[in-house]
Order: structure tokens, then C-alpha cells, then sequence
């Protein structure tokens, strides 16, 4: 059911970070999908089916994490392992609160407008945010944090899927590895461009970017 | 060589227990960590002291009875070898070593370093077996099993059930041993009739005896002694959604 809930929730990401790349392709279209999105009759069906995959996600693996530290009472005095964890296997409890944290700071600011900053756009919104360096960094952060998450969770939900085979497996682990890592680098990308580098090229050439 | 060693000593199940320092002179590489454990004991004993209380029988590798995790890894240092299998020859003069229990909230101490890992039979009793009338022997070639499923049967039925996949799992679970289980008779004719009811009572039974949910950390297959693999968790994963889906 983590699992479950996990692989839907990458399938939101999917489509958010497509949506959000169109930031590149001006205001003009992100603000038009914007409009499009927020005018759908379906979205509060959806963003109800959003919450509820976190919330479902969020409570089972609180449950497991509960059980399975209730499952060694007292732990090794020394534990070294013989090297099968990863940095995203060790850290995904860490990670998963990053992103429950950013999750709320992310749809106060950009929903619900906390902070004051929206305009007659969207766009102009989300420029308004990034141009913030703490919270551009804040949102690198966490990206980041969602990126590791996924590095052990994809492959991890392809295993509690009962998915082996000898030759695809590792090629999907491979491909899950590669989603991680898109999903960050989609992400971050937008804070980085529109909170530093273009910033740094308005200020520098003088010209302010339209 | 001289060693020193850091040995988890406790009276019985529920007083606390404690690292106690102990040198270990005259030890050579020929000798087994065991053995290595066993002069120790010998000097104890003549001295009026209780000696360490640890498990082992076999001492080929091939019993699952010595269990101990040493410098926090499951049977120690080497890859695929039980803890009896680790020869001193791994060591050098003047090392420090730490030996410990395998620790879980199933496995609970008995004393030292023994652990009561009876969990693991009740988890077998609940159907890890082939029913079947015990009539005449039947003729081998009745039943034709292709050469690689058996290959992959036997791979699975390599386990010993010593127990390290659960000392080794951040999470104490047992889901590698009871994937070998439940592999050994999933993938041959025989286990078949009864798989879905095998995998919901060995499940269900493993659950029960408290140990923790798989995260597919795979430190379970890094530390077996037998190299079974974690594609039999991936299909025990699949026995118990095919089961769950559609047994009655
Ligand atoms: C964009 C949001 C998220 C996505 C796409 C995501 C995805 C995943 C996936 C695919 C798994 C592996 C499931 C398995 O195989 O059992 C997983 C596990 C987990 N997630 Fe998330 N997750 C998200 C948010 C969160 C949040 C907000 C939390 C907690 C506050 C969280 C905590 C956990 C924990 C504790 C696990 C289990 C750890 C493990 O299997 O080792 N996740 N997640
Ligand atoms: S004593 Fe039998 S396997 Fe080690």
C-alpha cells in the first residue's frame, strides 16, 4: 500500500514538473496551463485523490516505521552492515518529513497565497517566490529530498510489487534511479534559472526580463 | 596473536546486559572464530568463571546453529560463510573485536549470546510443508520438473534458517526466510496445490511473531550464509498479492 501510494504519487510529479517546465516557455503558456488546470471541473476530484494518496502513504509508513523499530527492542552496540544500504535507504523517513514540510510551505505559499505575493499572474507569482534566495534554496532543498525518497522508493516499489526478473529488473531499477534523478534536476531547475541565473542577468545587463 | 575481544554478557531474558572486555592469547589463524571462543571458555572455566554461552553444532557451515554478529556484521566479515566458517587467519595481532547476539524483539536472549530463534519453526509449522499421503514411493519420473525451476528450488531450499537475514535487517524482518520457504515449494509441482495457503499462514504467522515490515534494504541478502537471493522475496511479494487476490 506504500507502495501503491508512492508510485501514484510519482505519476502527480510526473505531470506537475511537465506542467511546471512550461515556466521555460514564458509567462504566457504557464499562465494559459494554469488557467486551464485551475478552470477544470475535475481538479477538486483530483486534489482530493492527491491528499488522500499522502495521507494514505504518510500514516502506513509511520505505521511501519513504528513497527519496525518495535521489532529490535535493544539495539547493536555496533552495526556496520555488509553494505547493501544507500544513502536514500537510510535517509527515508528524514527525507519524507522534508517533504511533508516543504508540501505545506509550498501550497501555503502558492495556493493559498500566504506571504502576500500574488499578483495578476501566476507566473509572476512564482517569479516573485524565487527571487527569494532562502526560499529558492528552501525548494532546491527539498527537491532534492524528494529525489533521494525516490532513489530507494522506486526500486523499493518495484520489489513489494513482486516484479524479478533477471534481465529487466535491474534495468528498471536503473530507470527508477534515472526518474530520481530527473524529478530533482526538472525540479530544481526552475528555482536555480528564475531565482539566480536570470536575476543575476537582469541585474548585471540592466534589462529587466519581460 | 593476541585479541581482544568486547563479548555481550547477560544472565538470562530479562536482566540487563552489558559488553565485557576479554584477551584471548595464543590465538593462530588455523583456528575457527568458534574455536578461537572456545579457548577462551576453557581459561574461563578454569578460572571459576561462567563461561560465554554461544550456539554452534555442526561447525561445517551447514546447520544454521551458530548465529553471533561480529563487529556489527551477521556471522562476521566474510561473504556466503555461517559464522563457524570465519577463520582467524581474517584477524591480526592486537585487533579488537565485538561480538554480539542477534538482536530481535523474536529472537530474544536466552543468555550471552544465545537467542531463541524457535520463532522461525512456528513460522515453518504454519506451512512450510507438502501435505501428502505416505504411500508407496512413486516413480521419479512421474512428476517432470524443468531443469532451471528445480536449479532455482534448490537455490531457494540452500537455507540454512540461521537467522542472520533478521539480525542483519534494520528492521528485524523476516521476509528473506520466509521467501526461501515459500520459493522452495512455489516453484515445484509438488508445493503447488497449496500455495496460496502456505503464503497467507507463513505470512500471517511471521507478522505474529513481531518481526518488522521488509523495506527492501537487501542487507538480508548481503549477509546470508547461503546466498539466497532477494528475487524470492520479490516472489513471495507476488505468492501473496496472487494469494490475497484470489484465494477465498
Ligand atoms: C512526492 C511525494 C512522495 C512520493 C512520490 C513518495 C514515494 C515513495 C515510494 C515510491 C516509496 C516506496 C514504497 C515501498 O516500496 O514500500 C516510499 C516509501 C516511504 N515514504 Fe514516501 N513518497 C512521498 C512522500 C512522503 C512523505 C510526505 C513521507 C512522510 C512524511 C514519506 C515517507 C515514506 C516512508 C517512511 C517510506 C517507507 C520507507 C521504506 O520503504 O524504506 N513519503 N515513498
Ligand atoms: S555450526 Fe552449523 S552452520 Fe555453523
Amino acid at each position: 500500500m506504500v507502495a501503491a501510494a508512492g508510485l501514484l504519487l510519482c505519476g502527480f510529479l510526473a505531470a506537475h514538473l511537465l506542467g511546471n517546465l512550461l515556466m521555460f516557455a514564458g509567462g504566457g503558456a504557464f499562465n494559459a496551463y494554469a488557467e486551464a488546470l485551475e478552470h477544470n471541473p475535475l481538479l477538486p476530484l483530483a486534489e482530493i485523490g492527491l491528499v488522500a494518496l499522502f495521507v494514505l502513504h504518510i500514516i502506513l509508513s509511520v505505521r511501519a516505521t513504528v513497527i519496525n523499530r518495535a521489532a529490535r527492542p535493544e539495539g547493536y552496540r555496533v552495526y556496520r552492515g555488509k553494505g547493501a544500504r544507500t544513502p536514500g535507504s537510510r535517509t527515508m523517513a528524514l527525507t519524507g518529513t522534508l517533504i511533508l514540510v516543504f508540501i505545506v510551505v509550498h501550497v501555503a505559499t502558492f495556493k493559498f497565497d500566504l506571504g502576500g505575493l500574488k499578483g495578476p499572474d501566476l507566473y509572476g507569482h512564482v517569479l516573485g517566490w524565487f527571487a527569494n534566495p532562502w526560499y529558492a534554496a528552501f525548494y532546491v532543498l527539498a527537491v532534492g529530498g524528494v529525489g533521494l525518497h525516490l532513489s530507494h522508493g522506486a526500486q523499493s516499489a518495484i520489489q513489494t510489487f513482486g516484479v524479478s526478473h533477471p534481465r529487466y529488473t535491474p534495468l528498471l531499477k536503473t530507470a527508477g534511479l534515472g526518474f530520481a534523478f530527473l524529478i530533482f534536476l526538472g525540479f530544481a531547475s526552475l528555482p536555480v534559472y528564475f531565482g539566480f541565473v536570470q536575476k543575476r542577468q537582469a541585474c548585471c545587463t540592466g534589462g529587466a526580463h519581460s | 596473536m593476541n585479541i581482544t575481544l568486547k563479548v555481550w554478557r547477560q544472565k538470562n531474558a530479562d536482566a540487563p546486559g552489558a559488553l565485557v572486555e576479554y584477551n584471548v592469547a595464543g590465538v593462530v589463524p588455523e583456528m575457527s572464530f568458534l574455536e578461537m571462543l572456545d579457548a577462551l571458555n576453557e581459561r574461563l572455566v578454569a578460572e571459576g568463571q561462567d563461561p560465554v554461552a554461544f550456539d554452534s553444532d555442526c561447525r561445517e557451515g551447514i546447520c544454521g546453529m551458530c548465529d553471533l554478529v561480529i563487529d556489527g556484521q551477521a556471522h562476521g566479515p566474510d561473504k556466503e560463510a555461517t559464522t563457524c566458517q570465519l577463520h582467524m587467519r581474517r584477524y591480526r595481532d592486537g585487533d579488537v573485536v565485538t561480538v554480539e547476539p542477534f538482536r530481535a524483539k523474536a529472537f530474544p536472549i536466552v543468555k550471552d549470546l544465545c537467542v531463541d530463534r524457535s520463532a522461525f519453526d512456528r513460522v515453518q509449522a504454519a506451512g512450510g510443508f507438502v501435505s501428502i499421503n505416505t504411500g508407496n514411493a512413486v516413480d521419479g519420473n512421474a512428476i517432470l520438473i524443468p531443469h532451471d525451476e528445480a536449479e532455482k528450488a534448490m537455490d531457494a531450499a540452500a537455507c540454512i534458517g540461521c537467522g542472520a537475514c533478521v539480525a542483519a535487517c534494520p528492521n528485524a524482518s523476516a521476509m528473506l526466510f520466509v521467501a526461501a520457504k515459500v520459493s522452495q515449494y512455489a516453484l515445484l509441482p509438488q508445493g503447488r496445490p497449496e500455495r496460496e495457503k502456505r503464503v497467507l499462514a507463513m505470512r500471517e504467522a511471521m507478522d505474529q511473531e513481531g518481526f518488522g515490515h521488509c523495506t527492501n534494504e537487501y542487507e538480508c541478502e548481503a549477509a546470508c550464509p547461503k546466498g539466497i537471493k532477494v528475487s524470492n522475496i520479490a516472489r513471495l511479494n507476488r505468492e501473496y498479492l496472487r494469494a490475497a487476490l484470489t484465494s477465498d
